[in-house]
């Protein structure tokens, strides 16, 4: 293309960033994977080729149970989310009038803004047995007694859900008021019913958006140690949780790699398998 | 921009990512536990001596531990450290002796001088600073208190769904050893099969897993009604507004925890540490550390009573103390395999 | 009936996004020791407690350096990266987007560990310099997708225009580009400032005394149950609301008209 200038100041536009990623992101990341091939000898470290924490990893019960519990946690987060999520952005792009469509998002996402850790601390206070929550539904004489909501796997899904509604409200908005106008004039006119006109005309359009938005979720999600530190109450512990552990209690920096990078693989297959409609540069 | 500029702008980045760490004049620098964080406790040293006194909690001695060995001389002065842990700092030949002839020792209540512990070789290289018990804390309005002095009852059937576990796996497995009649002092891997199925009942009829705080929250909020490994350092903040959150001290016995304070020995600045470790074991410092914003407990220096009110002592149930020493035993002090295998079971425990 | 369900669907929504937002602040208000029902009456003894707060008052200024320092460093290797891209015929320019991009799809957890690693190797202190340097790495890839997807073929004719009449390389850049460019580095610089801000994890790991926000109300959090929590926490979502909202009046309103 002309007006192009030459490639090497081009280079020279680039290398900050690069070299900072490299240095900061790939490096560490390279040097974890080679701890996670090393073992511990009660408090030293022997750097090696061993496979023992890959090892443990597959036969340890509480170890296999934390990736399974991650993935579960996950999935039904990333699920209700956008379950949730989707009826929402599309309520504020199509049916609040435009004047106050701006308004409408920015209040949907302003808790946003709360400390994150703070976030997770105040759905403990909503949820207890004397919450919010629990009050409400004996005061409206639904149940009897408190339930237990605190503490439990429900507290962690909807401390998450909380805040990737929001993101996905976002994400799904900006997709929606993309679409022209007329895609959905046109399924009109060509005697589409509205359940139609979603189906086959504003739900692919908006699936790469829509999947963007999930794998980001699911990123975010998997590798979350606050939530499910706050509100799950310990009952089963996420991979970042054992993560935690190993490095708090026991600073056993091989096995702490070794499962950041079977995170790290996890992260890698939901790529692979949403990359066909992932838009990642066009967050 | 040519290569050798950006190699340049590199290596400066990181020269200037590197703090000037060299222990500056007049800092102080302590690996600590959350109650030595309180204002109230850390500002009359500063002011005295007109220094800066760094902070930096930390979770499990093993982390600590690799902190130290992996710091470069001067980054650290005082450690405080689980009175049972002292002995693996010791032989990793992180600690300082300390100068016994200056620190009262003869002012602490006897039973927790611990010189099995904090010393070696009749050398000092920690002193105890705290302690308390891990036992049983529970709403008395809501459990039959009885039922509290048999610890088999607690964790039954009886109480399923109302009992938080402090996620401590020592005082926790030290309370199902005594419970099953095996001396925590004698704890070894063959115990561990036998104490498991009392984890795993336990952990069964539990409510919840956690931290002091979420503990507190727990039992505060009526989640829960009973808190094992709880004890004076959980309700004693409490105790104004909730007096009927108590604990109690089971038939059986209980676990007793201390936490010791010493200088390392790759401190650059021995002579203020020293002096720190002076400070908060001295009858001040003491009264202001037994009733630190984060948790409470007995001062190991007896003459910080004079600095205690009667109410605060009523919290802390001062007179009490003789009679509790005898019954409790301390936790468990594995070695690092012991260590191991004991978190192993922990986390299974949790994951079940 | 249709015309109702939206609207319902609506305001069960905002319910529920607004609902632990109104629990915290709430009982920042709260007269006594416990934030949790009943609520005692209002009292503004906690926010007292926070502003006479040393650890949390240092914790917050030290937020608000890491976070400006490090969405400029950010924003400003984005840009150039971004300028360099798409402006300049790259070998493996996919390549090189990808490699940029990487770090977004990574936990925060797994960047903090790793630099953990590296720095205790190679004996490097933990402080803020450190929390920083994560917080550059995690925001370096953000601002960069914002302000490339923002370099459009508009300003193209106008940096070549200048380029025609004699200005050098970075003149163009800071004359022409950047300004044309401003709201998309501002857009970015801003929501890099919000992460680092609020980010939990690296700055937990790679912090020793001097601690960001966060990982102060992390320690406040773990050390007692206090409505002290929910006034700091409130505190804090009063400024980024006041932030967002000015924001969105001064910078996207103008963009706009």
């Amino acid at each position: 293309m002309s007006g192009r200038a030459p490639r090497r100041t081009g280079r020279g536009f680039v290398a900050p960033a690069l070299i900072w990623t490299l240095a900061f992101f790939m490096v560490p990341f390279a040097v974890m994977a080679a701890m996670s091939l090393a073992t511990l000898d009660g408090r030293s470290l022997v750097w090696g080729l061993s496979a023992d924490n890959y090892a443990r990893i597959l036969t340890t019960p509480y170890l296999r149970r934390a990736i399974a519990v991650s993935l579960e946690i996950t999935a039904i987060v990333t699920v209700i989310s956008v379950v949730l999520a989707y009826p929402l952005a599309w309520i504020i792009a199509f049916r609040v009038p435009e004047r106050w469509q701006r308004l409408a998002l920015v209040l949907a996402v302003l808790p946003f803004w709360t400390s994150y850790v703070v976030r997770s601390y105040s759905w403990l206070l909503v949820l207890a047995r004397e919450g919010v929550v629990n009050q409400a539904l004996i005061a409206s004489g639904l149940i009897a007694e408190p339930l237990t909501l605190a503490n439990t796997r429900t507290a962690t899904v909807t401390g998450f859900v909380h805040f990737f509604v929001m993101l996905l409200t976002l994400t799904i908005y900006a997709n929606l008021v993309q679409l022209s106008p007329n895609y959905r004039r046109a399924a009109t006119d060509l005697g589409a019913s509205a359940f139609q006109t979603f189906r086959h005309v504003i739900l692919p359009l908006t699936l790469p958006g829509v999947v963007t938005g999930a794998f980001l979720t699911f990123v975010l999600c998997i590798g979350d140690y606050v939530t499910p530190q706050i509100l799950g109450g310990n009952n089963e512990l996420t991979v970042p949780q054992v993560i935690m552990v190993q490095l708090g209690r026991r600073a056993d920096f091989p096995l702490a790699s070794a499962l950041s990078v079977v995170l790290m693989g996890i992260v890698t297959l939901a790529y692979l398998g949403s990359a066909r409609w992932l838009r990642l540069d066009r967050l | 921009m040519s290569n050798r500029r950006l190699a340049l702008l590199g290596t400066t980045l990181l020269a200037t990512a590197l703090p000037g760490l060299a222990a500056a004049e007049g800092t102080l620098n302590a690996l600590v536990w959350c109650d030595h964080t309180d204002p109230a406790l850390i500002e009359p040293f500063e002011a005295a001596h007109g220094v800066k006194v760094n902070l930096r909690e930390y979770e499990g001695t093993g982390a600590a531990l690799a902190i130290l060995e992996q710091s470069r001389p001067g980054d650290w002065d005082v450690l405080v450290i689980d009175g049972i842990d002292v002995f693996r700092a010791v032989e990793a030949g992180l600690l300082a002796p300390l100068p016994a002839d200056q620190l009262a020792l003869g002012d602490q209540f006897p039973e927790v001088v611990m010189a099995a512990n904090n010393q070696q070789g009749g050398v000092t290289y920690a002193v105890t600073e705290k302690f308390g018990y891990n036992t049983i804390s529970f709403n008395a309005a809501k459990v039959d208190p009885a039922d509290m002095q048999d610890l088999n009852t607690v964790w039954s059937e009886k109480y399923k769904g109302r009992i938080a576990i402090y996620d401590y796996y020592l005082p926790v497995m030290g309370l199902a050893a005594i419970a099953s009649g095996i001396r925590t002092e004698t704890l070894g891997e063959a115990d561990l099969a036998a104490i498991a199925p009392t984890l795993a009942l336990m952990r069964a009829n539990a409510a919840t897993v956690g931290e002091v705080v979420s503990s507190q929250t727990a039992l505060a909020t009526g989640e829960v009604d009973i808190v094992v490994g709880g004890g004076e350092w959980l309700t004693a903040v409490l105790a104004g507004e909730q007096p009927e959150l108590t604990w109690t001290i089971p038939d059986q016995g209980a676990v007793r925890w201390a936490q010791s304070i010493g200088v390392l020995e790759a401190s650059e600045n021995k002579d203020l540490a020293v002096e720190f470790v002076k400070y908060i074991t001295g009858p001040e410092g003491q009264a202001r550390l037994a009733t630190s914003s984060c948790f409470w407990g007995m001062p190991a220096n007896a003459r910080a009573g004079d600095h205690l009110s009667a109410e605060q002592k009523t919290i802390l149930r001062w007179d009490e103390q003789a009679g509790y020493l005898a019954r409790t035993e301390l936790y468990p002090a594995p070695d690092a395999d012991l260590d191991a295998r004991m978190q192993d079971l922990w986390l299974e425990t949790l994951q079940q | 009936m249709t015309r109702v369900l939206p609207w319902l669907y609506l305001c069960l929504a905002f319910g529920f996004i607004y609902l632990p937002v109104g629990a915290l602040v709430l009982f920042s208000f709260q007269d006594g020791s416990l934030p949790v029902p009943p609520f005692n009456g209002p009292s503004l003894k906690w926010y007292g407690a926070v502003l006479a707060d040393r650890g949390l008052m240092a914790a917050m200024l030290n937020s608000l350096v890491v976070a400006v320092g490090s969405s400029a460093v950010a924003c400003a290797l984005g840009f150039l990266a971004a300028y360099g891209l798409a402006r300049h015929a790259l070998p493996a320019s996919g390549l090189l987007r990808a490699a940029l991009i990487a770090p977004m799809t990574v936990s925060y957890l797994i960047v903090g560990l790793g630099l953990l690693i590296v720095f205790g190797r190679l004996g490097i202190g933990l402080s803020l310099w450190s929390a920083g340097i994560g917080h550059v790495v995690i925001n370096l890839p953000l601002c960069f997708a914002l302000i490339y997807a923002a370099m459009g073929g508009q300003q193209v004719n106008a940096e070549r225009a200048a380029r025609d009449l004699g200005a050098g390389e970075w003149r163009v850049l800071a004359l022409v580009t950047v300004p044309m460019l401003a709201p998309a580095i501002l857009a970015a610089f801003f929501l890099a400032m919000t992460f680092s801000w609020d980010e939990f994890i690296i700055a937990f790991l790679l912090t020793r005394f001097d601690v960001t926000l966060p990982v102060e109300i992390w320690s406040l959090l773990r050390s007692g149950l206090s409505p002290k929590t929910n006034a700091v926490g409130s505190l804090v979502f009063v400024i980024s609301v006041i932030l967002v909202l000015g924001l969105e009046v001064f910078v996207f309103r103008r963009r706009r008209q």
